[in-house]
């Protein structure tokens, strides 16, 4: 039953922002856009070797760009009223947050699906497609960590008064953890090539951040969401 | 109304103890052997006031955690009073760290565990008090505010382990108090000032509580008058 | 670095730690005795407007 609820719920979301599309292009557009004004912010000397900034320059692109996201998908459901009408059904708040986590997440992987060639183009000069299969499996765990803890906390603040602004500030504080293991591997990967070996303690350390989340998510979804 | 009657006791037994323990910090204990040199003796407070903060916190959660269950607005008050406390000795831990730094490296600054720690804490307990700002409604704030203070709080080990465990490279300065453990002449002087630090916090806390009660006081008799 | 010099950081930290302790205090004790004030005209004012006993 629940399962059911999730698909449906997950599916819904889908079709509303696929038929519109509108904030998937968007999100693209002002993610390759933020690319290029990194590039001018960094490139201070003719020929600069950005080789090692290009995991921060990536993982920041995306934090800002899953802000901007999920207040805009919150802020439609909230200004739609759709939050209320699913409250009125007897689904397992639960299953709302992990829906909602679902939905957001593959939005992510989406937009992650375009700019991820396209910064390669921009700034990786190493082929690293033998580290693909490394490569998205610390993008994927990095991923859940960012889509639990936005879901969550874009719950809370899209029902305050200014909730735009609130999110950055709720957020990024709690993710510098994700962000330091991440930018890590990630430039890792993009620099000399490695193996799973060494970025092991990186990946568990992902790991360990997302199930302690998921959670602390499970536990206090109810609060969140209201009455 | 007892109100705050136990915490000139508290501040008393405080005073009394963080005086000491000052004292046999400077006339007692020796002169760390390792580069810090006498920079070290800034550690007496510097270290209990962190782990003070910490306290306050962990003091959040639980009362988060208890007015969720029961809804208890005297476990709201109690979360907003900890998490003042635990954020101006946070700013403390920021600005002694700092001038031990300076002392100790000769920088004001360096991106070094228990620093970055704290400085991310401070922005965290921050966005508490903006949440709290935003919400207007009396019960959904404290609510949002517990979920966030439980959140928040498990985040901190998680960001300090981050800082510790996944090495980025650069780091021009490892802090530590002269090496591992602390020889026993300055060990009594800091758990003295430990000692004294912990009453200290349990004195801002229960007059802060006080004050709270007389803020309650005030609204209620507002409200029986009509105003 | 001197004893001299150190103790100039270490007396800078402690009284950074001491003036911002103070200030708080000074700063809530103020709000104390003005809330105190405000419940002791607040009390006077509901017993002020408590039905007397023959009217109503």
């Amino acid at each position: 039953m629940g399962w059911l609820q999730f698909k449906a719920i997950v599916r819904k979301d889908l079709t509303r922002e696929l038929r519109t599309r509108d904030m998937l292009v968007s999100m693209i557009l002002f993610v390759l856009l933020a690319m290029v004004v990194f590039h001018y912010a960094f490139s201070v000397k003719e020929g600069v070797d950005l080789t090692y900034f290009t995991g921060g320059m990536l993982w920041a692109v995306f934090i800002f760009a899953m802000l901007l996201g999920l207040n805009r998908s919150f802020a439609q459901e909230k200004d739609e009223r759709c939050l209320d009408g699913l409250l009125l059904c007897p689904v397992d708040r639960v299953v709302i947050f992990l829906a909602k986590t679902a939905g957001n997440l593959i939005f992510l992987l989406i937009i992650q699906a375009v700019a991820v060639p396209v910064f390669t183009l921009f700034f990786v000069s190493r082929s690293y497609v033998a580290d693909l299969p490394l490569f998205l499996l610390v993008l994927l765990l990095a991923d859940l960590g960012i889509c639990a803890l936005g879901t969550l906390l874009a719950t809370i603040s899209m029902n305050t008064r200014s909730r735009d602004l609130l999110l950055p500030i709720l957020f990024l504080p709690l993710i510098v953890p994700v962000l330091i293991a991440v930018t890590a591997a990630t430039t890792t990967i993009f620099a000399t090539g490695t193996s799973l070996g060494s970025l092991a303690t990186r990946l568990l350390f992902l790991l360990g951040f997302d199930l302690i989340f998921m959670v602390a998510a499970y536990g206090t979804y109810d609060f969140a969401i209201g009455e | 109304m007892k109100k705050v009657l136990s915490a000139p006791a508290l501040f008393v037994g405080s005073g009394i103890f963080l005086v000491l323990g000052l004292l046999l910090a400077f006339w007692y204990s020796p002169v760390d052997a390792s580069t810090m040199g006498y920079s070290q003796k800034i550690l007496y407070f510097h270290a209990p006031i962190a782990t003070a903060a910490l306290l306050a916190f962990g003091v959040a959660f639980v009362a988060a955690v208890l007015f969720l269950r029961s809804q208890d607005p005297k476990w709201d008050r109690l979360g907003v009073v900890s998490v003042r406390v635990g954020l101006l000795f946070s700013v403390l831990v920021m600005a002694t760290g700092m001038i031990w730094g300076k002392a100790a490296w000769g920088v004001w600054w360096a991106w070094e565990p228990r620093l970055t720690t704290f400085l991310l804490v401070c922005f965290l307990y921050a966005a508490y008090f903006v949440l709290r700002s935003v919400v207007e409604e009396e019960q959904r704030r404290a609510t949002y505010a517990a979920v966030f203070a439980i959140i928040a709080f498990i985040d901190v080990p998680i960001t300090y382990l981050s800082t510790r465990l996944l090495p980025e490279g650069l780091h021009p300065v490892v802090l530590g108090p002269g090496g591992g453990g602390m020889p026993g002449n300055m060990l009594v002087s800091f758990m003295i000032s430990m000692f004294g630090m912990m009453l200290l916090l349990a004195a801002l806390i229960r007059r802060d509580l006080g004050i709270e009660d007389l803020k309650e006081r005030v609204a209620d008799l507002k409200n029986s008058i009509g105003g | 670095m001197t004893i001299a010099e150190g103790a100039k950081y270490v007396a800078a930290a402690y009284a950074v730690i001491l003036v911002v302790l103070a200030a708080y205090y000074l700063v809530s004790a103020r709000r104390v005795s003005t809330l105190r004030r405000d419940v002791e005209l607040l009390e006077e004012e509901v017993r002020r407007r408590a039905p007397k006993p023959g009217t109503d």
